[in-house]
């Protein structure tokens, strides 16, 4: 007798820290200011996903105070003593083999009913919500394209919604497997190639919420996030008006950095989605370039890719972080990636892919600091503009060759193709024109090379891999200005 | 060479080794189960040294945020080789060493069912370890994570070949997982000593039944899935490649319909081993033997429709997920069976709380932690916030650290006597088990808060101002307590090895047939086959008045002196005086299979057959041509070698 209460004596440290466990379990729902804490829910989605959480934690919680008690206080006090004889041998008992059969499956329909009860509820908003936006997602290694196919527009990552109304995004992959998460928001969905699912949302208060990538998809995993800006409804349609004025002409370094820019990145880069009908064109180019990509993804491969899926950086200028959600957008962050991604991020296509990050030591871009600068300028500089007019490469009236020029220019044709005889992706263009004129036996100059724009893998100059995407954007008129420009090449 | 010799002279090309050999060689031909079980146990346990080092290389790099000790392409390739070696070269070779020592001591048989086939288990275990492991010498382990998601393993995703080791080496380890499932079963089935029936079997072997036919039914699937994977890798084709119509789903069903009886076949031979301990160390029977023996099956049974619980996030549809919830909270009411079951079985029970018990007790209490957290994922709405994040991570380490690991801890410390004849440090083993308690906590506790904090898996670093930094750095100091606890167990090895506690045959005062036999085994296990009356006949042959009280067949068991006491240490009774019998004397004129080279020979062609397709065909070559002089040989070799005098 004497040692048993010294046991139970014994007992309340023990059943203190299990108190004080349950208690710091229960305080990790304290934090909900964290950025991306499941607690600090701001929509329905998300609450009803924590009210759930929370009704099933305490049930379980109850179960773990019963079964942990039961261990220490039955390991405590029946421990053998010396001298005694063996302890009744029970075997068992079919009624208590019931009870603990039947208790804990009444306890797991009651967890079944709100369970899937809210499965239904997560799945689709509610009937007869009225005003549902639609939104698309894409999942891209290692960034998030969203396209708003009810205004035409297109940005990458950050996702502008407005309150109060119900978001359905719809969910897919170009690549790999993603999964699109907004912790406060609700509760991730996978973006699978070959499918489209979906998840709704609806965001109770205006503010910025994280999102980050929660499926494993390459190396740099880690850093796909990206920003969901929920503003008033008002707010919302002045950004979507936005995203469809072109910005002012730029002046200064910003307008040396758009020569630049033409000229290195925006083979991959779409930068003026305002135009008509550059929305389709765009989507369309985008699967060019990852065909592109995957038709040559090793980046050692002699046949390597120099075309990849890229972010549409329209009104770049406008956004709050870049590189998928990982920087501030400031001019340094921003020298700082072009120069060299992996500082920032790992692995990139980017960097991996694009030419004027090759034949350098270290991989960095092929470019001085000044024109560096210039390039974040323009980048800088890309918001909506006063005026809304549409500056697209002909704005200034040119015709003829100085049109092909600009529109070569604009759509990075002169990325991979060099205006000498050199080659820096593609074969260079001086004297292409009475070249193209002796590739096939009774097919004219202008007929190849429109076939060659269109469908470049049509007709392969010897030596070159098949890695120059399709342009679908340009018009024959394009087509036939870009080569009046070609024509002046000797 | 005429083909009428051939089936004479094959033999001939190894003679047969016999037991003048000594040393390595008498480990490498050896056909003893114990020995094999023996290698199981020490290969399993350095790959466990292998894969923690791994884990706290992880931990170092997320103890800060920011953090840039390792580059991304090394920490992919540490948490998917981590994630591969705790499972593949870990915890299944430690369940399978269990499987091998006290199979055929607690069936009351010599060996198993096939000897050789044994061997070739182990052997084909050791190679696939090692094929997989080369790829990190070879320009980069696996990085697609253990669950290997189409299409990331996809050629244009992964440029390198380490996941073609990964497919490669899991092939290997799949055949030898396949062999020792089949001789489990059949050994089960066949070679129980007379009067033991299935409902006399203890436990454990119930157990190392269920998980043997689960490993039958599962292995093929993942077999399967890697086939067409290792297709679409080396010979161009499209099972899983989206783009030309692939389906990436595919992939994933394939591996959670086989990777979810997985996760019983890691965990049901740790109940097993608790199964074992629980009575023992209260000094009743297990409660409810038939419900924990009935849960076990049903366990195994619903293992089979609950995996899209691993894919609630994936977009099956609500109908699908309800499906797969209700039959995923199914399975926890048989789970609570046990649980209760071992509670009731140390209820008023005479407990002694040395280290093995300490196990599994913290086997309970920590494995329940992981079921309850499971339930809270077993609710598609809430998993969609737990998915991928660190509770998932939390949830498994509970359910595979503090259930399966404490549990082969367990089971470590308390047949260590009967494997080696000499305890393990009682003092040592308890340090072990308080710091491995705390430390396994502290490492994995945290991880709860931090994933409902957003944080997800796989993520080589994270950004500073989530509010995670604490809980990671917690973290990564227990990773290095459990560090720490595990250096202390080899000091224990190592001090009992010196030290020699001598143990008696049943130290314990334990129930089952091995602690009938001397510490350790003499090869021939058995001078005489037991007999057996009841179920746990041992303790009934050292308390033959138990019977007359609970009102048992009264008839006195085969053997037993009228009246024999147990003293707490060794038994007098029964079993033809085995206990007592020097090794060398017991067992004249027993017959055991014949020493064997034909298995390793098989295992290192198989495994250069496999390496070969994703170095040089002529490799396969070689590998296929010593596999078939491997399998002539072993053909036309008897099984025990008539030739008299060869051995015991």
């Amino acid at each position: 007798m004497h040692s048993v209460r010294k046991h139970t004596r014994r007992l309340n440290p023990a059943l203190l820290g299990l108190v004080l466990t349950v208690a710091a379990l229960a305080a990790s729902a304290c934090y909900p200011d964290n950025p991306q804490s499941t607690f600090g829910t701001a929509g329905p989605v998300a609450k009803l996903q924590a009210d759930l959480f929370k009704f099933i934690f305490w049930i379980a919680v109850a179960v773990f105070v019963i079964v942990e008690a039961a261990v220490i206080i039955f390991s405590l006090k029946f421990r053998a003593k010396r001298g005694e004889g063996l302890p009744e041998q029970t075997h068992g008992n079919t009624k208590l083999e019931l009870t603990w059969t039947i208790i804990p499956a009444l306890i797991l329909v009651a967890i079944a009913i709100p369970t899937i009860k809210g499965i239904y509820e997560t799945a689709e908003p509610p009937s007869g919500s009225k005003d549902v936006l639609e939104i698309q997602a894409i999942g891209h290694q290692w960034w998030f394209e969203f396209r708003y196919p009810d205004s035409e527009v297109i940005t990458a990552n950050e996702l502008h919604v407005p309150t109060g109304r119900p978001v359905v995004v719809k969910l897919r992959s170009q690549d790999v497997i993603h999964s699109f998460w907004i912790p406060k928001l609700a509760g991730k969905v996978d973006m699978v190639p070959t499918r489209e699912n979906h998840l709704w949302f609806q965001a109770d208060e205006a503010g910025v919420y994280f999102g980050q990538c929660a499926e494993f998809c390459g190396i740099s995993h880690a850093k796909m996030r990206f920003r969901v800006i929920a503003e008033e409804p008002e707010k919302y349609a002045a950004w979507i008006k936005g995203m469809r004025t072109p910005p002012d002409a730029p002046a200064g370094t910003a307008a040396e950095g758009r020569t630049l820019f033409a000229g290195n990145c925006s083979t991959c880069h779409t930068s003026d989605s305002y135009r008509d009908g550059a929305y389709a064109a765009e989507i369309t180019q985008q699967d060019n370039r990852f065909a592109a990509w995957l038709a040559n993804p090793d980046p050692e491969g002699p046949t390597a890719s120099r075309i990849v899926s890229a972010p549409n950086l329209t009104n770049f200028g406008e956004r709050i972080t870049f590189a998928a959600g990982l920087r501030d957008l400031t001019r340094d962050s921003l020298v700082e990636w072009i120069r060299d991604p992996s500082s920032i991020k790992q692995g990139t296509h980017m960097q991996a892919h694009a030419a004027v990050y090759q034949e350098t030591d270290d991989n960095t871009a092929k470019l001085t600091d000044v024109e560096i600068g210039e390039i974040a300028d323009y980048l800088l500089s890309l918001k909506p503009g006063e005026g809304a007019v549409v500056e697209t490469p002909d704005a200034g009236g040119a015709t003829g060759a100085e049109k092909g020029r600009q529109l070569a220019a604009a759509n990075g044709c002169t990325a991979c193709h060099s205006t000498g005889d050199n080659t820096v992706v593609g074969p260079g263009w001086k004297g292409i024109y009475e070249i193209a004129a002796t590739r096939r036996p009774g097919l004219s100059a202008d007929a190849y090379i429109k076939e060659s724009i269109k469908t470049p893998a049509a007709f392969l100059v010897p030596g070159f891999g098949p890695i120059m995407p399709p342009f679908a954007g340009l018009s024959d008129k394009d087509i036939t200005d870009i080569i009046e420009y070609m024509k002046t090449l000797k | 060479m005429s083909s009428n010799t051939v089936a004479i002279s094959i033999p001939r090309l190894i003679p047969r080794p016999t037991e003048r050999h000594w040393g390595i060689w008498s480990w490498i031909t050896t056909v003893d189960h114990k020995r094999i079980g023996t290698l199981y146990g020490v290969t399993a346990f350095l790959w466990f040294l292998v894969g923690g080092v791994e884990a706290l290389v992880m931990r170092w790099q997320l103890a800060m945020p920011e953090s840039e000790a390792i580059t991304p392409e090394v920490y992919n390739q540490l948490f998917t080789m981590h994630g591969t070696t705790m499972v593949f070269l870990v915890i299944m070779p430690l369940g399978a060493a269990f499987f091998n020592w006290l199979i055929p001591l607690q069936l009351g048989a010599r060996d198993v069912a096939f000897p050789r086939l044994n061997a070739f288990s182990y052997w084909t275990f050791l190679f696939g370890g090692i094929l997989l492991n080369v790829s990190w010498l070879v320009g980069g382990a696996p990085d697609a994570g253990w669950f290997g998601y189409s299409p990331l393993t996809a050629n244009a995703y992964s440029l390198g070949d380490g996941v073609t080791y990964w497919i490669l080496g899991l092939q290997v380890l799949g055949v030898a997982s396949l062999a020792a499932a089949f001789n489990f079963i059949v050994t089960i089935f066949n070679m129980r000593a007379p009067g033991m029936t299935m409902f006399k079997m203890p436990l454990f072997t119930w157990m190392t039944l269920v998980t043997s036919v689960l490993l039958v039914a599962a292995m093929p699937v993942i077999t399967v899935a890697l086939i067409e994977l290792q297709f679409d890798r080396l010979f161009g084709m499209n099972f899983y490649n989206t783009a030309k119509g692939g389906d990436p789903i595919l992939w994933q069903h394939m591996f959670w319909l086989f990777g979810h009886p997985e996760v019983y076949i890691l965990i049901l031979p740790a109940m097993g081993i608790v199964s074992e301990v629980l009575p023992t160390f209260s000094k009743k029977p297990l409660y409810g033997y038939p419900f924990v023996v009935f849960s076990g099956i049903t366990i195994g049974f619903l293992g089979w429709f609950v995996w899209s619980h691993h894919m609630f996030t994936v977009g099956l549809g609500p109908a699908a997920n309800t499906a797969f919830t209700i039959s995923t909270m199914l399975i926890a009411v048989p789970t609570g069976v046990k649980i209760f079951n071992w509670l009731a079985t140390i209820w008023k029970g005479h407990i002694t709380l040395n280290t093995p018990m300490l196990f599994s007790l913290g086997f309970i209490a920590m494995f329940t932690i992981g079921g309850l957290s499971g339930v809270t994922h077993a609710s598609p709405p809430t998993d969609a916030q737990q998915q991928d994040t660190y509770y998932i991570v939390a949830h498994f380490h509970y359910v595979l650290f503090g259930g399966a690991m404490f549990g082969i801890f367990s089971g470590i410390y308390y047949w260590w006597p009967k494997m080696t004849g000499h305890f393990l440090n009682e003092r040592f083993g308890k340090v072990h088990f308080f710091l491995m308690l705390i430390g396994f906590n502290l490492t994995f506790a945290p991880m709860h808060w931090i994933g409902l904090d957003g944080m997800p898996r796989r993520v080589y670093t994270y950004a500073e101002g989530m509010g995670w930094d604490d809980a990671n750095l917690a973290a990564t100091a227990g990773a290095f307590l459990i560090a720490l606890s595990v250096l202390i167990f080899m000091i224990n090895v190592l001090y009992s090895r010196l030290k020699k506690e001598k143990a008696a045959a049943d130290p314990w005062d334990a129930r089952t047939l091995e602690w009938t036999i001397p510490s350790p085994p003499p090869e021939h296990n058995f001078d005489q086959i037991p007999v057996v009356k009841h179920r746990d006949d041992f303790w009934y042959k050292k308390h033959p008045e138990l019977l007359h009280e609970e009102g048992h067949d009264t008839a006195k068991p085969l053997g037993v002196p009228h009246g024999a006491q147990a003293d707490g240490h060794h038994s007098e009774g029964g079993y033809g005086a085995a206990a007592h019998a020097p090794a060398g004397h017991g067992g004249a004129g027993v017959h055991l299979p014949g020493l064997s080279y034909y298995p390793i020979i098989i295992s290192i062609g198989l495994a250069l057959a496999f390496g070969g397709l994703v170095s040089t065909i002529v490799l396969s070559a070689i590998g296929g041509a010593i596999m078939v002089w491997g399998l002539l040989g072993w053909a036309f070799e008897p099984a025990t070698e008539p030739a008299p005098g060869a051995h015991h």
